[in-house]
């Protein structure tokens, strides 16, 4: 048995991404939830199943609860209802809980979500986190090494240091998104052009990473709806089908400071790869398009190489120039702007992107995109899917 | 530079907490001294500490003393100030002990540039009073 398309997303949907939504959570979570039922064609009372984001090392991730939306949406009962942890980690995992869920019968309909004010909220994720005691962080906070930012930037100098990837080479990166971003309306960056200069010249946050290597601090919500193929045909949209969905916490995790293991770069992507792949029935060749979580710039080169697209030490060259990644390249990513330009939502942003290309509606759309990858969020345990046009 | 703390903010200070399992770890940097878990079964090396030994399953876990040294196996530099406790630039180092099993850890530097931090550089533990009651364990340059 596998869950190879048994499940597919159906309906897309989101707030405006903004600085400052002037909403809370679960009116952002609302607002998502009902425009991914209007996408879909589906009446909210018809949702029986929600994914939420958890908690990631100790840290409530999601302040939207499951019963919030069902009761601010009129959902009469939810039959099915479950967390996936780990911050962006979950993003692609929520896919997966909500894949089997609908492939085992306990719920027909769906709704996973992230509403996030990394913005105007009381959660910042770039500055210093008023965070619950979790003796793990003992091993970090006290140092000042505080931000996420610092502890991607520990493992990706690392990366650079036995790769020899450039600063150049992650610049690429940063300006393909930014290309794309500016094809889309929704993007935060929208109508706002980057330079290498620019890049280059930009303010420092921790070394090796400067300003233009992070991703957006935003508002929004994102919700996605899943369900069966068999529901799915009498649904608006051409499905999404789910042909792979994993997830892996790797050796020796922990919340964003893995760097007791023998290698401090990305092994939980290289396990979400391997049962990503084998259930897809597919190797990395066989991708047209790809939205890698870019929450750091690193993160795309390093995946590259993490799930096998290039061998060890080619990632930072795969980038370089931003050829291969741009829309008439070997392998397009991130097609909305992801992260760094498009919105921070934790990765359901990338997810609804994948959706896109596959129905062909994309601001930057691949042509013929029949297979697409969306990753999850690094340093901590993570996942990702493949979406395909079905069989 | 190096570490220099703004004690106006001391209120800022993420005071360590501990599993039963960890509480030996800071017991003994607040007495100058780097210890590291040790099974006394497999002879395993086990840092950040545990429960029991990922490797033998035993619970016979002892507090062994470090030498002390060790090399830089990745750093950062925060040049934007996170929290005002923290004067900035400052290093955040993970440095990979030379005991028998290289296990890691991480922690700030002494009387260093952050230009003058570079992979395989060797350091050796000291100990830094964030206030009376609080040491954590820093790293200096190494000659020898």
């Amino acid at each position: 048995m596998s869950l190879k398309d048994k499940a597919c997303i159906v309906g897309i949907g989101s707030t405006e991404f903004t600085r400052n939504a002037g909403r809370s959570e679960i009116h952002l979570a609302v607002d998502a939830a009902m425009a991914a039922c209007e996408d879909a064609g589906l009446a909210p009372e018809q949702i029986d199943g929600c994914v939420r984001f958890g908690t990631a090392g100790a840290i409530a991730v999601e302040f939207a609860t499951e019963s919030d939306v069902a009761r601010c949406l009129g959902i009469p009962n939810l039959r099915y209802f479950v967390e996936a942890p780990w911050g962006g980690g979950a993003c692609c995992a929520t896919v997966m809980h909500a894949a089997a869920a609908v492939a085992l019968g306990l719920a027909n309909y769906v709704l996973c979500f992230r509403a996030i004010r990394a913005a105007s909220g009381t959660v910042r994720y770039g500055r210093p986190a008023n965070i619950p005691i979790d003796s793990h962080w003992s091993w970090t906070m006290p140092f000042g090494f505080q931000s996420p930012t610092s502890w991607v930037a520990m493992f990706t100098q690392r990366w650079m240091h036995e790769t020899g990837a450039t600063r150049e080479q992650l610049g690429a990166v940063a300006l393909v998104c930014r290309e794309n971003a500016l094809r889309n309306p929704r993007s935060m960056f929208y109508g706002r052009p980057l330079t290498m200069e620019e890049y280059l010249n930009s303010s420092t946050m921790c070394e090796p990473f400067r300003l233009h290597d992070t991703c957006l601090e935003n508002d929004g919500a994102v919700a996605v709806i899943v369900t069966t193929p068999e529901r799915a045909k009498d649904l608006k949209q051409t499905p999404a089908y789910v042909a792979a969905a994993a997830e892996a916490t790797g050796w020796d995790s922990y919340c964003m400071t893995s760097f007791y293991r023998p290698e401090i770069g990305i092994p939980e992507m290289e396990e979400t790869g391997k049962d990503l792949f084998r259930m897809a029935d597919m190797t990395p060749g066989d991708i047209q398009v790809a939205q890698f979580y870019d929450a750091f710039t690193s993160l795309v080169p390093m995946q590259l190489e993490a799930l096998g697209f290039v061998k060890k030490g080619e990632g930072g060259p795969f980038c370089e120039g931003g050829d291969r990644i741009r829309p008439t390249g070997k392998l397009p990513i991130n097609t909305s702007g992801g992260m760094l330009s498009e919105a921070y939502i934790h990765g359901m942003n990338m997810i609804s992107e994948g959706v896109r290309q596959i129905r062909g509606t994309s601001t930057t759309q691949i042509k013929g995109a029949e297979r697409v990858l969306v990753t999850g969020g690094l340093g901590v345990p993570t996942s990702a899917l493949i979406l395909t046009k079905g069989r | 530079m190096a570490l220099q703390l703004n004690k106006r903010y001391v209120k800022y200070y993420f005071e360590p907490v501990a599993e039963s399992f960890e509480e030996g770890f800071w017991e003994h940097i607040k007495r100058r001294e780097l210890v590291f878990q040790r099974c006394g079964q497999c002879r395993e090396w086990l840092h950040p500490p545990r429960p029991m030994c990922h490797k033998c399953k035993s619970e016979d876990l002892r507090w062994e003393k470090s030498t002390g040294k060790g090399k830089v196996y990745s750093w950062v530099v925060f040049t934007r100030e996170v929290n005002p406790l923290y004067v900035v630039p400052f290093e955040v180092v993970l440095v990979e002990m030379d005991d028998e099993k290289p296990v890691r850890m991480v922690a700030n530097m002494l009387d260093t540039k952050p230009e003058e931090i570079s992979f395989g550089m060797p350091v050796e533990v000291d100990f830094f009073d964030v206030t009376a009651e609080q040491t954590i364990p820093i790293f200096k340059k190494r000659t020898s």
